[in-house]
């Protein structure tokens, strides 16, 4: 559903991705991984419109993203959960979530997909007159995640969900990002954490210094020798 | 001072609060949304007055629509120079700002062509006074409260209330998470000009039937804008409602007590005690 082709992004006179491509099929959960500075951020950046890309290509559906402005991709059907979560932090949890459905235009829209968030996330109902700044740190990435779902996405980008988190926090995200896969929505994960990546992950990609340097299967990258040193630590 | 001089001081100066309060509104505002500081803000103010004078003193349209039609004229400018300058400027703050200073040196040398080397007057829309507490204030000066009172609560019920207004408090509060949520930000910002520059103008149509016009007006009123904003806290919408009450009170009790002169020095000393002890204005946070 999603086509990549050699993507760069410049900033200035550094080249931060230099000619990644990669593809999203329908349904599944790719992961990208990479230590700092690998591109990882900028390359989902592209995809939505926040950053420029200086070439490259990136097909969603029939649809070509390059030139669009964010707010049309979100209208396309693809989500992006930004890196440090940018929730909307003087808005209560509910005005965040009413962001989210922003170019929803029927109120009845809003109230169903409201009530099916509040059945996976029951902590934001209760939550719900609160400001969002106020929250602790796993209930903003939830609300994060939850806000994106309000545009009822068919693709959902997340970066970095388990930045901060305690590990029981971090367990129960990826628990989260399972049930949202279960309900058809395709999901790239960009994640240091490489073994919650790839544990969550059909595919994989490796990104180092702006280059794409292995790709595969998630269970194969989980086993192969180089990955193992280099982003799992064993 | 006598109680009665101080009642009705405090009247003129609520009805000059009033008009800072308008004005500082909408630089608050696009200050918030778009770091911006919109130099143009007086320049906008004494074209408001020029269209009271031209469409309700020289055409002989009621007054209440002479004020509206400043509004709308001078919102949907806001809302063009959003587009031909604000979104078309590229290259940060600096280049923007020196567009809206360049916008604003042409207005005002313009005007003096356009309108005439020589002041013009708008004869009284409310005439007669009226009786506050006891004291005679004219209606002139009293009827500039309530319509000021209304746009603020207006303002106040669009940001607060309607998917516009979230979208705007939005982008205050993150520009790029606005975007991903689907707003058009050029389009909310360019709504936000709008509004700023409508109640610049709303400003502008106010006084002109009490000041002289001519087309350096609009500097002194935004002078106290850019005062009231910094007391209130840059981008904070309840900081220029209290400021510019503190402002207009301070500047015309005291001026009616001691002169102009003190009022204007007392006012910056106010001011800068304030930021002493509150560097951010009353209502400000650190960004
Ligand atoms: N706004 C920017 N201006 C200039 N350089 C930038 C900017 N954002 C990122 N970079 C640079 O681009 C490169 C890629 O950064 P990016 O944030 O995409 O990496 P990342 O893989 O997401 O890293 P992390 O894991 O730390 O989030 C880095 O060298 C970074 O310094
Ligand atoms: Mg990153």
């Amino acid at each position: 559903m999603l086509d990549v082709k050699d993507l760069r992004v410049r900033y200035g006179a550094v080249e931060a991705v230099k000619g990644v491509s990669f593809s999203v099929s329908a349904g599944s959960i790719v992961s990208l991984i990479g230590a700092n500075g690998a591109g990882k951020t900028t390359s989902l950046r592209a995809l939505t419109g926040l950053v420029r890309p200086s070439s490259g290509e990136v097909r969603f559906e029939t649809a070509s993203l390059l030139g669009r402005a964010p707010h049309e991709i979100v209208g396309l059907g693809i989500a992006h959960v930004p890196e440090g979560r940018r929730l909307f932090p003087k808005m209560t949890v509910l005005e965040n979530l009413k962001m989210g459905a922003y170019r929803a235009r029927r109120q009845k829209d809003i109230a169903s997909t409201l009530g099916m968030i509040y059945e996976h996330f029951p902590i934001l109902k209760e939550r719900g007159r609160q400001v969002a700044g106020s929250l602790s740190g796993g209930e903003q990435q939830m609300l994060a995640i939850a806000r994106a779902l309000m545009s009822r996405p068919k693709l959902l980008l997340l970066d970095e969900p388990s930045m901060g988190l305690s590990p029981i926090m971090t367990a129960e995200i990826g628990k989260i990002i399972r049930q949202i896969n279960d309900r058809d929505v395709s999901i790239i994960l960009v994640e240091q954490n490489a073994m919650l990546a790839l544990t969550l992950a059909q595919y994989g990609y490796v990104l180092e210094t702006g280059s794409l340097v292995m790709q595969g299967n998630a269970q194969e990258l989980l086993r192969d020798e180089g990955v193992k040193k280099a982003y799992l630590g064993i | 001072m006598t109680a009665s001089l101080l009642v009705q001081s405090a009247v003129i100066g609520l009805s000059i609060g009033s008009i800072y309060i308008l004005m500082a509104l909408g630089l608050t505002l696009m200050f918030g949304m778009m770091h911006i500081i919109n130099f143009a803000h007086g320049a906008v103010y004494m074209l408001g007055a020029y269209v009271i004078y031209y469409v309700f003193f020289q055409s002989g349209a009621p007054y209440f629509v002479s004020f509206v039609v400043a509004m709308v004229l001078l919102g949907v400018f806001g809302y063009l120079v959003e587009r031909s300058i604000y979104r078309p400027v590229k290259g940060g703050i600096e280049p923007t700002l020196v567009a809206l200073l360049a916008l604003t040196t042409f207005l005002q040398a313009a005007g003096y062509p356009v309108f005439g080397q020589l002041d013009k007057h708008v004869p009284p829309v409310f005439e007669g006074t009226k009786n506050v507490l006891g004291v005679m204030v004219s209606v002139e000066r009293l009827v500039i409260i309530p319509i000021a009172a209304a746009l603020v609560v207006g303002l106040y019920l669009f940001i607060n209330k309607t998917k516009m207004g979230a979208a705007m408090r939005a982008i205050e509060q993150d520009k790029e998470a606005a975007a991903l949520q689907g707003v058009n930000v050029h389009v909310v910002n360019g709504l936000a000009f709008a509004i700023g520059f409508a109640l610049a103008a709303a400003s502008g149509a106010l006084m002109a039937p009490i000041f002289k016009l001519d087309p350096m007006m609009g500097e002194q009123p935004l002078l106290k804008a850019f005062i009231i904003i910094i007391l209130g806290g840059l981008g904070s919408i309840p900081g220029a409602i209290v400021g510019g009450l503190m402002l207009g009170l301070i500047d015309s009790i005291v001026a009616t007590a001691l002169g102009a002169e003190p009022a204007f020095l007392l006012s910056f000393v106010f001011i800068i005690l304030v930021l002493l002890f509150k560097p951010t204005g009353l209502f400000g946070y650190a960004q």
